[in-house]
This record gives C-alpha cells, structure tokens and sequence, in this order.
C-alpha cells in the first residue's frame, strides 16, 4: 500500500477554508462547503465529493479503502462527525458527533441522528429514508413527506454559507488553479 | 463510589436519634442537604418525606401556559393547545406543510423557496415520524388540539370514560358532603389541624375522600388511624345503598376488535411479527392515558402531559417551606427555606483517594509498595485511613462547631449486645473539641483574598498546576502524618477538618457512621423559640451574658465508601 500523493481537485464554485486538512487524491464538486478545521483523508483510495454538500468543523471523513470513495449531492456532515463509509447518497444529514463506519454504506435522504454509533461487523447498506436515531441508535423509515421544503433549506444553507464564509475565512483552491 | 454525607430528618418521631444507618431500613431518613427544608418557626429540618404538599400551578412544559385547576380535569391532566408529544421518541412535534406536488417524480428537482401548502401535519425532527403516517392532517396549522378533539373524544376508552364520570358524579358528591361533615382525620395527627386548609378544593376532598374509605371485599389495612373502624364500616354501608350497578357502554369481550387492544386481535398479531419495531415498546404505550394498540404503526400523537409547581408546608406549624413563583416561565421562589441556607454544608474526602502529579511521579520512581498502596482508592480491612470533612457556613455569622460520633445502639438496650457484635467494627476519632467556621461573605467580598485566587487556579490547573498543588499537598501530608485528627485548614467561609479511621480486621460492607453536629451561632430574636417541644433538636445557649447564642444540632451519616476484603 503505497501512500497516495496529495492532489487536490476543487471545484470553482466550492468554498473549502485554508485551515483544512487533506490528505491524498481528493475531489471537490461544485458549490460544496468545507468549513475550517475539517478532516478529509484519502488513505489509500481518493474520494469525490459530490456538489453542494456542507462539511462542518471538525467533521472527519475518511476512506480507508482502495477503491473510490464518493459522497453525492447536497449531503450536510454536521460538527465533529465521523464518515468512514465507502459511498454516501445524496441529500442525506449526518448529525453532530454521530460516527459511521467503514462498514456502512448510506443510500439517500438518510438522516443520521446526533452521538449516533454505525458500526456493524459485516457490511450493511442503509436505505434510502432510513433514520438513526436515539441513544441505542434505533432506526426506523422516514415517510419522505416534507423533503422538498427541506432539500430547499439545504440550497438556501449552502448559499449563505458560500456568500459569508470567504469574508472570514481564507479559501483554498485546487492544484490547477 | 465517592464518599458523602447525608443529613438526618426526624420526620416528626418521638425519637431524634437516627437508626443505625447500615440496615437498609434506615435509608428513608437520610438525604442529600439540598433535598431538605427548614422550619424557621420549630426550627426543625424537614424532608420532602414530611413535608405536605400543595400544588399551586399547573402548566404546560412545552408552551408554558399556566392552566387554571378547573380546568385541568377536563382537559384530562395534558395540554389542550398545540403541545404533541412524538409517540416514537417522545420528542416535540411541530406542525408543519405539506410539499408542493412534485412536478416530475423521478428526479428531485429543488424548486426555490418553496411554499408549503395545506394540509398540515405533525412532525418529529428526531426521528422523522409525521403524523400523517398515521392518517391526522389538518386543514389549518392552528387549534390543533381542537380539531384533534373530536377524534379524541369519539374514541371507545373516552366515551366509557365519561359514562363511568356520569355515573359516579352522585356518589362523588354526596360523599364529598359525608366528608365536609365529618372532617378526615386518618391521614396523621398533626395534619388535622390544618385539614381544613389541604381540602379547600373539591379535587382533593374527594380524592382524600375516597382514600379514606374502605373498599369493600378488601380487608381494612389502615396503620395510621386504628380507631376509624366504625367510619369506615359505615362508609360501606352507604356504598352498598346508593350505587345503582354500572352498566357498559359495550362488552369487553368484543372491545379488542375495535382497536382498544386485549383479546384475540392482539394474538392475531403477535403470532405474526416479524421485526421487533412492530410492537410499540412499554415506553410507547405507557404515556398514553387510554389503552392502544400494539402496534408501532397504529400510535397517535400524545398531548402533553402538565407539570405543577407545587408549594409545600412544615407539617407541624403549616407554615410555608418553600413556595414558587405563579409564572410558570419563572424560576424564581417566592418563599424559600431550604436546609442548605441554614445548615452547615459537609463534604468528606479521603484524601488516599486522590493521588496527585507529585504521588504519581514518586509510585513510578520508587515503586515501593507503600506508595503502590497510597494510590489505591480502595478502603482495606485493618488499615487507619485519614478523612477530611469540609464544613461550610452559609450564615452571615461565624459558628461554633462540635462534631461527635455518639453510640446510636447504646440506647435502645434491649438489642444492644446483639447488635454491637454485628456492627462493623472500626473505630472513628474526630476532633471533640469546638472549632469555628468564619462567616459567609457575598463572593465579591473576598474577591481580593489571594487565598481565593490561589484556590481558584488550583482548581482550574488540574495536571498543569502542579506545582502549588504539589507542595501544598505534601504540606498537607507531612501535616496529616503528625496531626491527623484536628483542624486542617481555614478558607474563607470552609473549615476542613481531619479525622481518622482505624478499620477492624473483619470490617465488611459499607463503611457507615452516624456523626453528631452541634452549632452555636449568634440568634437575631432574643427570645427563645418555645415550638420545640418534641422536636427536641434545639438547645437554649447560654442566655446570661453577651449576644443571644443559640445552638442547633443535627445528625449526618457519614459514608465513605465500601470495604473491600
């Protein structure tokens, strides 16, 4: 397992803060936040992040695998969470200091409640609209009834966030530019 | 386990000596210091055990609506807004809009702000169950809860309900009037006095009503009142008369079929489960005031229940011991006397249980046993382990204090052998002679004092500041080796004492002792408090010469913890 070279691909329209750290082959789609002090390692394989996603502080997403990590559209990693898994649908919420492992591979519009552990031994593909919620991670399926409204919150989140992060933070642009 | 002290109630008992505090029994009359009330007028503490209880506000948790009493009842104890409780996770529901019909189904397309539109429903940010899921939707997101009402109300349990009201509604009243004449005096003594005030409302009358009566087919159990018999036989009497027989609304036999649960409907669907999620947990079920399903999927958004704000009496003098605040927003006590305002408050440590940077550092060097020993936090049999107790004066005046272990099993003579040779055998040496504690200044009065500052980062500095901390604690050590048992330090309004504990060879289970504290502090009336007959917890002070004194004295237990053999 040779360690991979850095190589940062950032989109234009993505905003990802100077004070991040990347580690590997890494790419960044259009208009998705990265806000400061988050955590991205390419270990072995890269990992492609989809358009308009939000990366909170100290969120730490990892791929430890050696094939592609990908991370769809419009997916918000709240504070201090932990991603390992190996494909992220789109529109999905991973709260604060929730954890997802390696094992775990989550579909669409799952919502991944606040402390929740994922951490099975065998791999396991979550649904799409499966919801964790609760101390003892308890899951149940979302009816999907209001996601239109949510998803617009999303767009409306990602937008504020690239008008005001730049004027405290500096950006960080990729190997091209 | 950290060792603490509790503080002895005497819950009115002729006895002011406390049980012995290793039987199990005796756990009723020892509580935390902040659980405890004190009566001004007997000067006595009392306990959330002897207190009595009234409530003087009902309100809502979630919207902080105070509920008029009246109306309490008919709105069955929960609230009649817009307050649900998720019947999943029990968190807050909101209500919110539906999507806009989607315009093309297969790809999500995000529209720009979007507008909801009716009809409305519940929903719950945790666990995302909507109550749509269970068929409620609402025309207009507003009145929820009246427009949820006929839904409630057309249901089997709440019908039947207010069949068995109708019908009781007679009884109810004439022995709400059989009470009023003869005025309950079964529930303790010392409570008749102020009864007259505890039934003012016609809840409680006949709530007390029907607690007083005796339930026919059940053998009477009534060890507070032995001499109520011949009440009580008449009250059956009465019973018998004048209940017509309580005809249902429908047979209970057929009640499973039409969702209430129970019967063959319920087996139907146990003997078909598949995942566990199915059956709506204990937790689930058990907020609900009517019967429900067992079915995850069939449960409905509770109302939420009220909470009370509840203001309580010394049971001897009914004078008010602590009284909130009307608002339910506030916080605030109106009336306060709680046992921590008057009371010294103690804390005990054993300082082997804390080791520091500096013990650490000194196990490693030299590993020797001894220091090996200095780190375990366990309490061994056959060994003297040092305590401190930490006395704090909440008064405005200095205190005198004498600390004392009576011998509890001496007076009561007749299981005192027996109960001697049971006893853990250790031996505890305090400091018998008094020693003050200084005055509670306001915190910005001793701002200035560098000792506070010291404190303070000694405090903060955990492992980095260890170098105060360290020589401080050896201090303390060489200290405690030649003066264990004394005066150890005096800060602000704290006093810590030392004392020590030698453990017998076949001590076992809890370390527990029963430590008598006396105060003396300067009194503000002159004249002496004559209520404390029975109570027998107040000393007259010396009443000849200089400033009023007045001493109080109260038991704690002391417990430091298990010994481990």
């Amino acid at each position: 397992m040779a360690p991979t070279r850095d190589k940062f691909t950032i989109h234009s329209k993505a905003v990802v803060c100077q004070d991040v750290e990347l580690r590997g082959d890494i790419t960044i789609g259009s208009g998705t936040i990265v806000h400061p002090k988050a955590t991205i390692y390419a270990i072995v394989g890269p990992i492609v992040i989809g358009s308009n996603c939000i990366i909170e502080e100290s969120v730490i997403i990892v791929n430890r695998r050696k094939e592609v990590m990908r991370i769809g559209d419009d997916n918000l990693f709240e504070i201090g969470c932990r991603v390992d898994s190996p494909t992220v649908g789109s529109f999905n919420t991973v709260s604060t200091r929730a954890r997802i492992h390696h094992t775990v591979r989550i579909s669409s519009y799952c919502i991944i409640g606040a402390g929740c552990l994922l951490a099975p031994a065998e791999d396991e593909v979550l649904d799409d609209y499966t919801v964790v919620y609760g101390p003892a991670a308890e899951r149940r399926s979302w009816s999907g009834r209001g996601r239109v409204q949510e998803a617009d919150l999303r767009r409306k989140h990602v937008d504020y966030l690239r008008e005001m992060l730049p004027k405290f933070n500096r950006v960080r642009r990729g190997d091209g530019t | 386990m950290i060792p603490s002290v509790l503080y002895h109630c005497p819950c009115l008992s002729t006895s002011p000596v406390p049980p012995p505090p290793h039987l199990p029994s005796s756990s009723y009359c020892f509580h935390p210091l902040y659980t405890l009330f004190f009566c001004e007028e007997c000067d006595a503490i009392r306990c959330n055990r002897c207190v009595s209880v009234e409530v003087s506000t009902y309100y809502c948790p979630n919207c902080l609506f105070e509920v008029p009493s009246a109306s309490v009842r008919a709105e069955k104890n929960r609230c009649a807004r817009n307050c649900f409780m998720c019947p999943i996770c029990r968190n807050t529901l909101t209500v919110v809009a539906s999507d806009p019909p989607d315009a093309d189904a297969g790809r999500l397309s995000v529209p720009v702000s979007t507008v909801g539109e009716p009809p409305f429903y519940l929903y719950c940010n945790h666990c995302r169950w909507d109550s749509a899921e269970v068929g409620i939707t609402f025309e207009k997101p507003t009145g929820l809860a009246a427009q949820l009402q006929k839904h409630e109300d057309s249901a089997p349990d709440s019908l039947e309900f207010d069949r068995l009201k109708e019908h009781f509604e007679p009884f109810i009243r004439s022995s709400l009037a059989a009470s009023s004449a003869h005025p309950a005096s079964t529930v303790h003594p010392s409570s008749a006095a102020h009864s007259h005030h505890l039934y003012s409302s016609s809840i409680t009358a006949a709530a007390s009503a029907a607690l007083a009566r005796d339930i026919p087919g059940v053998s009477k159990y009534t060890p507070l009142s032995r001499s109520t018999s011949g009440r009580g036989g008449r009250d059956r009497s009465v019973n018998k008369d004048e209940m017509p027989e309580y005809r249902s609304r429908m047979d209970i036999t057929t009640a499973s079929t039409i969702g209430t649960g129970g019967g063959e409907a319920d087996v139907e669907f146990m003997k078909h489960i598949e995942t566990i999620n199915e059956v709506a947990s204990l937790e689930q079920r058990w907020g609900s005031s009517w019967v429900t399903s067992l079915q995850t999927r069939d449960l409905k958004p509770l109302r939420i229940p009220l909470h009370s704000k509840r203001s309580k009496r010394c049971p001897v003098c009914t004078h008010i011991l602590i009284k909130p605040e009307q608002k339910a927003q506030s916080v605030r006590y109106k009336i306060k006397l709680v046992a921590a305002n008057y009371l010294p408050a103690i804390t005990v440590a054993l300082p082997h249980m804390y080791p520091t940077t500096e013990t650490v550092k000194r196990a490693l060097a030299k590993s020797s046993a001894a220091a090996n020993d200095r780190l375990n936090a366990a309490l061994h049999p056959g060994e003297t382990y040092a305590f401190h107790l930490a006395l704090t004066n909440p008064l405005y005046d200095p205190i005198q204090v004498r600390l004392a272990t009576p011998r509890v099993h001496a007076t009561n003579t007749s299981t005192a052998n027996q109960e001697k040779s049971r006893r853990p055998p250790f031996g505890v040496s305090l400091p018998t002679s008094p020693f003050t504690v200084a005055a509670f200044a306001e915190a910005w009065e001793y701002d200035e004092d560098e000792d506070m500052y010291w404190t303070d980062e000694e405090d903060l500095g955990g492992g980095g500041g260890g170098g105060a901390k360290s020589v401080r604690d050896r201090d303390a050590r060489t200290k405690s080796r030649t003066k264990a048992v004394g005066v150890l330090e005096k800060r602000a309004n704290t006093t810590i004492v030392g004392g020590e504990i030698i453990i017998g060879k076949e001590a076992r289970g809890r370390l527990m002792f029963i430590m008598l504290v006396q105060y003396t502090y300067r009194s503000d009336d002159p004249v002496p408090s004559e209520s404390n007959e029975g109570e027998g917890n107040e000393v007259k002070g010396n009443t000849g010469k200089g400033p009023e004194t007045k001493t109080f004295e109260f038991y704690t237990v002391v417990d430091l913890g298990e010994i481990e053999g």
